[in-house]
């Protein structure tokens, strides 16, 4: 019964793991509907508010610059209509709940299940979900970047800005993307069993309620001091973006990250996973 | 060395104590049958043995490595319930993907080995979805086979299985143990086809291991019996109660346990008047002997 020779085993490295996991995760995107259906989303916003609030009278018309569709002219931190909002920050709003179908589905199906029985860590699969999420919305915010620069043809609105920091804006918002990915992975995690509040909590922290109202109260002026946190650095990156706005937010986007991935590993290693 | 040790193991689920300070010690290369009541926490430390469920407390070792060594965690194939598999996705799919995630080489061999064993080589293509339960409860298998574990956690596995599929699952975990030196720890409450394959049991109760043992040690444990059938059941019952000190009625028949001599009853039966239709020696099995330890421990 007892066998003679000693057992080996093969102790998988972390870079193995990851890539096993991230294969995964990406064939999942790719072959699931959602990610065309969300990137496609992400297009249809900003075509839909240029061609209708773009054009017509300057009286009416919201947006004097095809570029504002994609960031306000200042840091806005506290806006007084959703106009004013409407730039390429819904990205994180739709890309929240784009996570949450993605987990959602992970532990419907039982995945999570056969996957943590593996050598699989509950920080690989954070980290994966990140990569994979940050990934899709990033994908969003350059699906919402053609649909702007399309639709501000078609609408016939002027297209006038400083390259650079328009650039520094479109990719600061993109490096955002890690951050906001890790939040909804880590907010999908805790709320695991309960799907629709999931989804929920992630379009009402998406639409950055909580910041939204500390910045009314405390005002534009004081505002910066939002920065630190994923919604501000989001609203930061705007039209007069300079190179310390990109600093900003890939040092706001990378912590927020790494904060995330850790409490969501400690949580996911405490709690039972069925 | 052992291939499992589980010492002292609690779990709560809130107020409710679902183990409590089990023991349980699987042999390298043996088929253990790990039997019990429902909710009498068999799942519950499978779960705990696969890293599912975090314990309030005690240990558990697999070949003698922290039951969460990665290092161990890939010589761990597990089916706990159903297999974790994408409904849309195809079978070979959702085998790539758990192959993937193993992170093995040459997976299409692999997945085209384990899908043979199981003998599921012809559903490779189609939607998971659409398989029948006992398909479903092979694929797992063949999940859990893939990357050539050295231990086998299976939960429930033979559940949903038709004659056929029972006997290939059979098949499959005695070459496994047998040729390949797998360890296999299952749980079912199919004890007649666990009986015919099983070199050890564990018996939990109410969250504890109340008896360990071989497949050796339960077929000396195994009283014999005679059963036998008569027209006149009451008085025959009645009769050998007194001359036998157990003598019960179960499945239509009257069994007198530890009766030395068959003839012997057939003569007392006669002598009162009493004809015996069928009479016939036999060992109680896993199931009677499972029901036995049950109504032993009763209350305790």
């Amino acid at each position: 019964m007892c066998q003679s020779k000693e057992l080996q085993f093969e102790k998988p490295s972390f870079r193995k793991r990851l890539k096993g996991m991230l294969g995964v995760d990406f064939y999942r995107l790719f072959h699931t509907p959602m990610f065309y259906i969300f990137v496609a989303i992400a297009a249809i916003i900003p075509a839909m508010i240029l061609t209708m609030m773009g054009s017509g009278d300057s009286g009416t018309q919201m947006y004097t610059n095809t570029w504002q569709i994609i960031a306000a002219e200042q840091p806005l931190y506290a806006v007084s209509d959703m106009g004013e909002y409407a730039n390429m920050n819904t990205v994180y709003i739709f890309g929240g709940i784009m996570v949450s179908i993605f987990i959602g589905h992970d532990y419907r199906s039982g995945y999570v299940k056969q996957l943590f029985t593996t050598h699989a860590k509950k920080r690989d699969y954070m980290m994966s979900k990140t990569i994979v999420c940050a990934f899709t919305m990033a994908c969003m915010c350059l699906s919402y970047l053609a649909a702007s620069i399309v639709a501000g043809f078609i609408a016939g609105t002027p297209f006038s800005v400083k390259v650079g920091s328009l650039l520094i804006a479109i990719v600061s918002k993109m490096i955002l993307s890690l951050g906001w990915a890790s939040l909804y992975t880590f907010l999908n995690v805790i709320l695991r069993r309960y799907f629709g509040v999931a989804i929920a909590a992630s379009f009402a922290i998406g639409t950055g309620l909580p910041l939204l109202a500390v910045g009314m109260i405390i005002g534009d002026s004081a505002g910066s001091y939002l920065n630190v946190f994923l919604y501000g650095a989001s609203v930061y990156a705007c039209l007069s973006s300079t190179f310390m706005t990109l600093i900003v937010c890939l040092a706001v986007s990378v912590a927020w990250a790494l904060i995330y991935n850790i409490l969501g590993s400690l949580i996911l290693s405490k709690s039972d996973v069925y | 060395m052992n291939a499992i040790e589980i010492r002292n193991l609690s779990k709560t689920f809130g107020s409710k104590q679902a183990v409590s300070g089990l023991n349980m010690t699987v042999p390298s290369g043996a088929i253990y049958g790990f039997i019990g009541e429902n909710g009498s926490g068999k799942s519950t430390t499978e779960k705990a043995l696969c890293g599912l469920l975090p314990f309030n407390s005690g240990s558990i070792k697999i070949y003698g490595k922290d039951y969460l060594d990665e290092d161990v965690r890939s010589s761990v194939g597990v089916l706990i319930e159903s297999p974790g598999c994408f409904q849309n996705y195809s079978v070979w799919n959702n085998m790539k993907l758990q192959a993937a995630n193993l992170g093995i080489a040459n997976a299409d061999a692999e997945i085209r080995k384990v899908l043979k064993l199981v003998r599921m080589e012809g559903a490779a293509s189609n939607k998971f979805k659409n398989c029948s339960l006992g398909m479903k409860q092979r694929i797992g298998i063949a999940m859990a086979l893939l990357g050539s574990p050295k231990l086998l956690v299976l939960d429930e596995p033979i559940n949903g299985l038709d004659a056929d599929g029972m006997r290939i699952m059979r098949e499959v975990l005695t070459n496994l143990a047998e040729n390949h030196g797998v360890t296999v720890l299952i749980s079912s409450h199919i004890l007649g086809e666990l009986g015919k394959i099983a070199t050890h049991y564990g018996i939990i109760r109410r969250g504890r291991m109340i008896k360990e043992m071989t497949a050796a040690e339960l077929e000396d444990s195994c009283r014999t019996y005679v059963g036998l059938k008569t027209r006149e059941m009451e008085r025959a019952k009645a009769l050998l109660a007194c001359k036998y000190t157990r003598v019960e009625e179960e499945n239509d028949e009257i069994r007198v346990y530890d009766a030395a001599n068959p003839e012997e009853i057939v003569c007392c039966l006669y002598e009162n008047g009493i004809l015996v239709r069928e009479i016939q020696t036999r060992k109680i099995g896993l199931e009677e002997y499972y029901m036995d330890l049950m109504k032993e421990t009763e209350g305790k």
